[in-house]
């Protein structure tokens, strides 16, 4: 076991070093230059040139990468380019939001998907099936941003349930962070519900049709403690395997969900910082975006071993 | 170069479009139509366009505006830093509106008036001496009190400065001197008029020096200066927050609590935002929206003429780069001005600003707007839309027809839609226009090398017409990026900049405009409108043809 940690452990950091150097060169590789962003209307050559100066941008590849690492080892991400506010600060700010919005956008989901399911498997053959089917498709086939855009005009524009845009954090009014979130959340929650929604479905009626459920009915068990106690349970495995694969799909529709509602998150973050050529913020964004995914990764890893004793773990790659 | 709102291609409203175009182009030829040149006298505020009519909106009335509240305005685009030494976005001019005073503030007729000054600044005979006369009991929002040592801090560090974006605005400036504690002496190398207008930007805003001293080149993270309100939070690329500021010299004219900017970069949302009310003022809206706010009765919609323009820049010298001497270039087009000209004869201005922005932005021909105090008949003169004249031209030059361009422009759905039409436009006279759609930074990343034919950008105007022209077609200028040089048109340049004389000025720049029409290395196209919406139960709002929203004196109705 700890061979197999210490194995994990460096092929970790090096592929998160692999994807620094990638995104570092990535972003230098696009047309474009910060300073002439930055510049906007008022570039004069002597102005580019303080500008690159002041970031290092004049200084040769391999020693702005050095400097970088080196920096960023320290948890020093640099300035924004665009704000010349530290990028650490603007990810603490920007972090708790998306991490909320996601958060709540999975509940949401979840309690949605799952309810869903298990109508329309219990209820096989039943309008209930139908209408769970028919919003499933709906959810998986419209963008977010139009739903965005259709719920901005009905609930804040014509009724005024809902603020159309802004935040409040959540230890300032959490009351007042509700009322900014749930919309955005629901929104970005739809896909995701759909998803769930029909791996229930399905995980459902494989468990009903089963042997274990045959025998807990036989036995006499009431139907709603049949459904809950044997059948869901088992299906709920798959669930949390969809949610986990579906992190990724939430984070990029965080960015437009996001973009639209005027929320402080990392994913308007990086559209901007993409648009203005904002180096140190797209770099910080993807690394820590790498970062998280390799960690995550390895901790799934680890669970299924503790989870499930018959996935053996070795140093060996499989 | 003003963002375009961000909105979703509407290409079904292509086709109509294109159908409308083309309808328009055949009447015109077939009536011989001659459009524009309806040349504005030099004063007003460009009544005789086709575009709306002008309201910049009244002052508050103090009878009807209850104090307090919290006012939201929806802004298209994120403000860089808040240092009036490095800002370089036009969005940063809103928040300094309500935090950061200038020596100088222009009016509704795009008129500099005193601000900070008590006075406008006398000039000595020689036109290397300004002296600036300074308001006396004004504090800073930290307390301290504003002199003419603060003024000399600032100007100081706007020359010194690394990374300043004012020191080409101020000009050859030699020092500032201090008499006494409430005047400024500017002193010049050569006399140099445009400095009044820096100085009514933020060239002219002046800084807490004590703020300077312990924040240095970290002002943007909490921004001292003279002004109704005072910083007091940034959420990066989301809000900027002012709360109102006891201190400020005439604080019993300013009713609201706080202002909040909230960056909402989508033209339809600012328009969700400000109807549902989360918002109360929305900038930059679109021309495809105003019809519709303008029918609802909760909003009004504030529009004037911009001093800038948008317009199509031709390389017919950049090789190496904006910035280096001009080299010639292989391409006819390049090399013989009747190739551009008759590029410029098949554009029908009227028919394009109709078609594209429903005739909300109005006709440009040249790089000074009717709003100014500067233009004057012959910088309003236009040539004429004429697809014969233009087959004409391409006949003497010598080429083939169609003659094929390449257009780089940038991506958004308002450009596009532009570029397209004049696509259709052009073919009437001759030209094959191809369209090479690209990324906003891309754009200006490929507009300073020199890789482009033909380009389509524009400048958001200065009160000053000198930083409309210079910059822009001056040998070697900075922004020059046509690679354009014309020794007798840099003359003129440089003998108005010299000149403080208004009426000399004029007629240096008409000369100037005309000139600019032979040679066409630019063609102006059309001039956008500052449009933007509040709602009713705001009072007070204004905009001017800076294009700033100034709502430092607004309040809420009562």
């Amino acid at each position: 076991m700890a061979r197999y940690l210490i194995t994990r452990a460096w092929q970790s950091a090096l592929t998160l070093l692999l994807s620094t150097i990638v995104v570092f060169l990535g972003v230098r590789a696009l047309p474009g230059d910060p300073a002439l962003a930055l510049a906007g209307e008022d570039r004069s050559p002597e102005a580019l040139e303080a500008i690159r100066h002041h970031y290092g941008l004049d200084q040769p590849l391999p020693l702005q990468f050095a400097q970088y690492v080196g920096r960023a080892a320290q948890g020093d991400f640099g300035e924004s380019i665009r704000t010349g506010i530290p990028v650490s600060s603007m990810l603490t700010t920007a972090l708790p939001v998306t991490v909320e919005l996601a958060v709540l956008a999975i509940l949401l989901a979840a309690a949605l998907g799952v309810g869903a399911g298990v109508l329309a498997a219990v209820r096989r053959g039943h309008p209930a099936e139908w209408l769970a089917n028919g919003l499933a498709l709906v959810g998986l086939s419209v963008p977010h941003f139009w739903l965005a855009l259709l719920a901005i005009l009905y609930l804040s524009v014509a009724t005024g349930l809902f603020p159309a845009s802004g935040f409040v954090p959540l230890l300032d009014n959490p009351v007042d962070n509700l009322h900014h979130l749930i919309l955005p959340a629901v929104i970005l929650g739809t896909g995701l519900a759909a998803i769930i929604m029909r791996q229930t479905r399905s995980a459902m009626l494989d468990s009903l049709s089963s042997d274990y459920v045959r025998t807990a009915k036989a036995k006499g068990l009431r139907p709603r403690a049949v459904i809950t106690h044997h059948a869901l349970r088992n299906s709920l495995i798959v669930v949390v395997t969809i949610v986990g694969l579906q992190l990724g799909g939430l984070i990029s529709g965080a960015v437009v969900t996001e973009q639209i509602f005027g929320l402080p998150g990392f994913g308007k973050m990086t559209i901007d910082a993409v648009f203005q050529r904002d180096y140190p913020v797209i770099q910080a964004v993807v690394l820590l975006t790498a970062a998280a995914y390799i960690v995550i990764n390895f901790l799934v890893d680890l669970l299924y071993s503790v989870i499930d004793p018959r996935i053996r773990v070795t140093g060996d790659p499989a | 170069m003003t963002n375009l709102p961000f909105r979703e291609p509407s290409l079904p409203r292509l086709r109509p479009l294109r159908a409308a175009l083309a309808a328009v182009a055949v009447a015109c030829t077939v009536a011989a139509c001659s459009p524009v040149s309806e040349g504005g006298g030099g004063t007003g505020s460009g009544g005789n366009q086709s575009a709306g009519q002008d309201s910049f909106g009244t002052p508050a009335d103090p009878a009807t505006v209850r104090d307090g509240g919290n006012l939201v305005i929806a802004l298209s685009a994120e403000p860089d830093a808040l240092d009036p030494t490095l800002s370089r976005s036009l969005y940063s001019r809103y928040v300094f509106q309500a935090m950061c005073q200038k020596l100088y503030d222009v009016d509704e007729k795009a008129q500099v008036v005193p601000q900070l000054a008590t006075a406008l600044p006398t000039t000595s005979s020689d036109g290397k001496s300004v002296t600036i006369p300074l308001r006396e009991n004004v504090r800073f929002a930290d307390g301290t009190q504003f002199d003419s040592a603060a003024v000399k801090a600032t100007l100081e560090r706007h020359l010194s400065n690394a990374r300043s974006a004012r020191k080409s605005e101020l000009g050859p400036v030699a020092g500032v001197d201090t008499p006494d504690a409430h005047t400024v002496v500017i002193r010049l190398q050569q006399p140099f008029a445009p400095l009044v207008g820096a100085l009514a930007d933020r060239a002219g805003m002046i800084m807490s020096p004590k703020a300077l001293q312990t924040l240095g080149d970290d002002f943007a993270s909490a921004p001292v200066c003279v002004g109704p309100f005072k910083f007091a939070k940034r959420v990066p690329q989301n809000s900027i927050e002012v709360v109102r500021d006891p201190n400020f010299y005439d604080a019993s004219k300013v009713h609201l609590d706080g202002i909040t900017w909230r960056i909402l970069s989508d033209a339809s949302i600012r328009a969700a935002n400000l109807r549902s009310g989360d918002a109360q003022v929305a900038d930059s809206v679109s021309t495809q929206d105003v019809g519709a706010l303008q029918q609802d009765s909760a909003l009004t919609v504030l529009q004037s003429q911009s001093l800038g323009y948008q317009g199509l820049t031709f390389n017919i010298g950049n090789v190496d780069g904006v910035g280096t001497a001009p080299k010639s270039i292989d391409r006819p087009i390049a090399q013989n001005a009747k190739i551009r000209q008759a590029f410029e004869h098949a554009i029908d201005r009227k028919a394009l600003v109709q078609a594209v922005f429903n005739g909300i932005n109005a006709e440009a021909c040249s790089p000074i707007s009717p709003a100014s105090p500067f233009s004057s008949p012959e910088a309003q003169n236009c040539p004429t839309h004429d697809p014969a004249k233009a087959k004409q031209l391409l006949a003497e030059a010598g080429v083939q027809t169609p003659y094929p361009v390449t257009i780089l422009a940038s991506n958004t759905p308002d450009t596009l839609r532009l570029v397209q039409a004049l696509q259709a436009m052009v073919k009437e006279g001759g030209f094959d226009l191809k369209i090479n759609p690209v990324e906003y930074s891309s754009l200006l990343d490929e507009q300073d090398r020199g890789n482009f034919e033909l380009l389509q950008l524009g400048w958001s105007g200065r009160i000053d017409p000198d930083a409309n022209i210079t910059n822009f077609v001056g040998t070697r200028a900075s922004q020059n990026v046509a690679g354009y040089s014309n020794p007798q048109l840099d003359d003129l340049l440089t003998q108005a900049r010299q000149t403080s004389d208004i009426e000399e000025r004029k007629k240096l720049y008409g000369q100037a405009v005309t000139l600019l029409q032979q040679d066409d290395a630019l063609i102006y196209l059309y001039r956008q409108r500052n449009l933007t919406a509040f709602s009713n139960k705001i009072q007070g709002l204004q905009v001017f043809p800076d294009g700033v929203i100034r709502a430092a004196f607004a309040g809420f109705t009562k």
